[in-house]
């Protein structure tokens, strides 16, 4: 602290015999600056974690949007292959939200899909590919979501409603779905923050790859397409096969799509694409253009029906 | 005995025409929905021509005539929707979520907001100014189309 103060230039302008006065306003400045510090680190994960919460679209299943509720506060009824889920609050509110959280709670929540309380999460929670989340981005998500104004949004009937299969299935398919080894990371720095957006930030296989029986997503039609997209949609191959996937389509062409939801033909994306895609608006120009690189690099695949 | 085979003849006759009705109906429920999907690929033009304009890979003219093209294709919009033609009347073929009918005027509705996004990107690219180009091409695009297609369309017809 002396050091602080002896460096602040306040106390170092004023007179050897300044008034008392003086040190203390000096001391009461430097104070403030040393608090102020690490506000302004707290607000740089903040927008850090703001702009990957965009980018993973968490507010895309945790707001119930139907019912017009808050961004974040969960209760949205999700048909997934695992049966209907509410969504959970993930607002920093401590009986309903993960306020209570600590930092290990949240990295066991994202990277395993195991609940403080021990509980599992069924895969829909795309926790296969959080587990490839750097510590500092999933330390940032966090400081963002803790910045949330707490919501109190009492926990509807989810995974509980699930048979008990479903669970032990959810529960098993977790485990390996994190042994399985996360796709080639090859290429330049732009092709590899595309990988990362794509397979872990963005989990664009938790619709657009089939799953394996047990739950975890089949690493051999990685993104080759789905029938088991959200809300029972099916999702198409985003691999770059000329017939059944993107091969066809020019760099600019995914750019498009992510930007503005536009398809080589004219068409708009529509169902939950459509939603996705104003996450992806909000994108950086390098980042869009990072996951087009990176798919159009991946190695074509064939979608095969009722995978 | 007359009268019966009369009554037999009457209503086979009724059954017969019954069943023309039938396939004559899902013919003409097939050939609504390949008129709605040729509408929308027409749509679809349109839009790629503006896009294309607004790249620097298209012409001003042509981005014009695809605008009051798609103001006019927009506006039959609620008249490509005829009963009968939902993803569970014909699937397979169509792609239109059944909800369509349950909340008809919430469908017009949203059709009449992508009406009036096409008018304003229409009169954006009579004027002439990029900016007012690209955002209500923006707009258009997801809000306009988008707004449909994310409630109401269950897939891309390929």
């Amino acid at each position: 602290m002396a050091a602080a103060v002896a460096t602040n230039p306040i106390a170092k302008r004023s007179p050897r015999n300044a008034s008392a006065r003086h040190v203390a306003a000096g001391i009461i400045l430097t104070l403030a600056a040393l608090a102020a510090v690490p506000a302004a680190a707290d607000d740089a994960a903040v927008a850090r974690g703001a702009y990957l919460a965009a980018a993973a679209g968490c507010d895309q299943c945790h707001t119930d949007s139907k019912n017009k509720g808050t961004p974040y506060a969960g209760g949205r009824k999700l048909a997934s292959e695992f049966g209907v889920i509410a969504t959970p609050n993930i607002t920093p509110d401590r009986a309903t939200g993960i306020g209570g959280w600590s930092a290990a709670d949240f990295a066991r929540a994202m990277r395993w899909g195991i609940a403080p309380d021990g509980t599992h999460y069924v895969p829909a929670f795309p926790f296969p590919y959080f587990a490839r989340l750097s510590d500092g981005d999933l330390a940032d998500l966090k400081a963002f979501l803790d910045s949330l104004a707490p919501v109190s949004q009492p926990r509807l009937d989810g995974a509980e409603s699930l048979g008990l299969l479903a669970r032990a299935r959810a529960a098993i398919g977790a485990a390996l779905g994190n042994a399985s080894a996360p796709p080639p990371l090859a290429g330049d720095a732009a092709i590899a923050r595309g990988a990362y957006l794509v397979a872990a930030v963005g989990h664009c296989g938790d619709c657009h790859t089939p799953r394996t029986w047990l739950g975890a997503p089949d690493a051999g039609r990685y993104l080759a397409g789905s029938h088991g997209g959200l809300e029972g949609t099916k999702a198409p191959n985003i691999t770059p096969d000329p017939q059944t996937g993107i091969g066809k389509w020019s760099e600019d062409d995914v750019v498009s799509l992510l930007k503005e939801g536009i398809e080589p033909d004219g068409d708009f994306v529509g169902g939950p694409m459509a939603e996705i895609v104003r996450n992806t608006a909000r994108l950086t120009d390098d980042d869009r253009r990072a996951v087009a690189l990176y798919l159009r690099a991946l190695p074509a695949k064939v979608f095969v029906r009722n995978k | 005995m007359r009268s019966s085979t009369k009554c037999i003849a009457l209503s086979g006759l009724v059954l017969a025409l019954g069943l023309y009705a039938g396939v004559a109906r899902a013919a003409d429920a097939a050939a609504e929905v390949d008129a709605r999907q040729a509408a929308m690929k027409g749509q679809g033009k349109d839009m790629t021509a503006i896009k294309a304009y607004i790249d620097g890979k298209g012409e001003l003219a042509a981005a014009r005539t695809a605008g009051s093209d798609l103001v006019e294709r927009i506006g039959k919009v609620p008249s490509l929707f005829p009963k009968g033609t939902s993803m569970t009347d014909l699937p397979g073929k169509s792609y239109a979520r059944p909800v369509i009918w349950t909340e008809m005027d919430k469908f017009n509705a949203q059709a009449k907001t992508a009406a009036d996004k096409a008018k304003t990107l229409d009169t954006a690219l009579k004027g002439g100014d990029m900016n007012a180009i690209t955002t209500s091409f923006g707009d258009m695009g997801k809000n306009g189309c988008g707004g449909c297609h994310e409630p109401y369309r269950e897939k891309k017809p390929s």
